[in-house]
Order: structure tokens, then sequence, then C-alpha cells
């Protein structure tokens, strides 16, 4: 029935039935997608970001440290409270 | 467990078992056949001998997939009887006797009680009166049918299209595409369920390949697909349908698991 509207110049030309056509290209059946295998990149990813992460940590923490570092090495001047509390046992 | 639980492992398990069901077995146990339309059209108003005789026609179709209506219209000269198939227009009558068989016939009868006895489907082929045509299809058909392991379930029953018995038959499956009463070749039908026709293989068309394609399309595996979308048509037949016998086609799956398909 699907053939009525469908023209043809010759039998030859004829158009097979559409059940057939169906049934030859597999489209009868549900067609389940097509499952295809991609490059697994995770491992990489996991790779870099856990590297990115120990770099920033390392730095972060040199940063710190040298900052920390740097304070501990300066004379520290005497506060003001501590002219309050010599001026308060005098 | 539960009356529910069991209810539901019931319900689960046949729901299973319908998406294995094939092809020709769903459809005969559970597709029920279309109805044709037979309308009488008339001018005058109907005179009581009609009415009568319309009403012992209808009471012998009763149980055929046609609907018998009577329609008064103006813009006709004599009273005539059409036929129709999803509103498609297959045949017109133009007096009562012409209606005779027009639901049962021999051949019918004989496709209807192999298909009511388990066989896979019934391979029709509509001769075109060609000898030398008719002969050359019959045998791919014979040689690829028995070449087939379901060959033994699949009756292969020839028509002759000038079989004035099968008149009413061989017009409707001329009918099952709309170009085919203008086409003089051999045409081989595949009728399965209950009387569905394929749109038919013809002329070069009846090939190994494609009668293999046929058998493929009766065995596979019922999809939703097929279900909501059956192809070819019915045939106007008045017969029962109920409990046809079990499936051949499984005990064949069965016994050779490398035939399936899906």
């Amino acid at each position: 029935m699907e053939q009525d509207t469908i023209r043809y110049d010759s039998l030859e030309a004829r158009p097979l039935p559409k059940w057939l056509t169906d049934q030859r290209d597999g489209l009868n059946t549900y067609q389940p997608p097509k499952l295809e295998m991609k490059e697994d990149r995770s491992l990489n990813v996991s790779f870099i970001i856990t590297g990115a992460f120990i770099l920033l940590t390392v730095i972060l923490l040199t940063v710190y440290l040298l900052h920390k570092k740097k304070r501990s090495d300066t004379p520290s001047q005497p506060s003001p409270r501590g002219k309050e509390s010599a001026r308060f046992f005098e | 467990m539960k009356p529910v639980q069991i209810k539901t492992i019931i319900l689960a398990g046949l729901l299973s078992l319908a998406c294995t069901t094939k092809v020709s077995e769903w459809v005969l146990l559970n597709s029920l056949p279309d109805k044709y339309l037979l309308v009488l059209y008339h001018k005058t108003p109907l005179t009581e001998s009609v009415r009568n005789q319309n009403r012992e026609f209808s009471e012998k179709i009763s149980s055929a997939n046609v609907v018998f209506r009577t329609l008064s219209r103006e813009n006709i000269v004599e009273p005539y009887y059409a036929l129709y198939y999803n509103d498609r227009l297959f045949s017109e009558y133009h007096n009562y006797s012409e209606l005779e068989g027009i639901a049962f016939s021999p051949l019918r009868n004989k496709i209807a009680a192999e298909l009511m006895s388990g066989k896979l489907g019934v391979m029709l082929y509509l001769k075109c009166g060609n000898e030398e045509k008719d002969e050359r299809g019959l045998k791919i058909i014979r040689n690829t049918v028995s070449s087939s392991p379901f060959g033994e379930i699949i009756p292969v029953i020839e028509l002759g299209r000038n079989n004035p018995e099968e008149k009413h038959l061989v017009s409707m499956l001329l009918n099952v595409e709309s170009d085919l009463k203008d086409i003089n070749e051999p045409m081989l039908f595949g009728v399965f369920g209950r009387f569905r026709v394929l749109e038919p293989l013809l002329a070069k068309g009846i090939s190994e390949e494609n009668i293999d394609l046929m058998i493929d399309f009766l065995t596979a595996d019922c999809s939703c697909l097929i279900k909501d979308d059956l192809p070819g048509i019915n045939i106007l037949f008045d017969g029962s349908w109920e409990n046809p016998l079990p499936a051949m086609a499984n005990r064949i799956l069965d016994e050779n698991p490398e035939l399936l398909h899906h």
C-alpha cells in the first residue's frame, strides 16, 4: 500500500515492497544504538589534575613558608603595648 | 510470596514472551482483520424485496470482516454495490448476483485451514496465464521453499488469474497495490495471520533472495514497528480464527536455534 503513490517508468524499475526492503535492511526490528569504542582519556586527565593539584599545593606551601621565614628573620619592633607594660611596672 | 508479587512476575513473563513471538504467530493470535465496507448506493427508496435481500445478505456475511450499508445518492442512474477497504474503492458490482461468494470460496477456506493448522504462512502464487513465465516463477518458488528449513510448513498454492470460482479473491489480491491490475505478470503473495496478504513479489522479483526474505519476515521476532504498521491488506473472509493450533515454526526454531534471528 505504501507504493501507491510511487511512479515508475518500467516494470524493471518498479520498487520492491517496503516490507521486503525493510527486512533486507534490518529495519523491521528495533535497532539498538551502535556502540563505538572511544579513546579513554580519563586516566590522563586524572594524572594531569592530580599533578596540577600537587604542584599548586607545593607552590602555595612554598610561598607560605618563605613568607613566614621572611617575617621571622626581620627584627620585631617593640609594640606600643610593650611600652605601656613597661610604664605599668615603673 | 504476596499475590501482587506473583501477578507481577507472571505479567513480566508474559511481556517477555510477547517480545519473542514470531510475526506470523503474533498476527494470527492478536491482529484483528481490517474490515471492508460494502455499500449499496441507490437513488429511489428500496423495495421490500430488496430490503429482505439485504437482510438475508447481512446475515450471511455477519461473521466476515465486512460491514454492509445502504446509502441514498442522487447522482446515480442505477443502484450498485461498491466495496471499499480503508477508503479505497476495490470493486463495483452492478447486481446482487455478482456478490455471490464475496466472503468465502474454496481456496480461501483451504488457505485459512492451513493458517489455522499452525503453518508459518501460505505462498499464494497468482499466475498470469503465460505458461512460460508462470512455470519459471513456480520453479523458483518450489526450489526455494523446499530448500528452506521452514519448507514443510509453507504450503505453495497456485491460483489462475481467470479462475471464476475465485474472482473475488483475485480481485482483492490485485487491489493490494493500486497498479497490480495493470501488470500481467506472475505474482507471489505471502499470506499469514488472519488472511493478511503482503505486497507481492512479481515478475523477476520472484527470486530466491526475495522469497528467503519473505520467510525471514514471517519467522522474525514481532517488533513494535511491525505491529504498529503491519504491511499488506486483509482479505475479506468469513471464517473463525479462534483457537488456532500451535505455531509449527516454534518447534523448528527450538530444534535449530541457529535459525533464530531478530
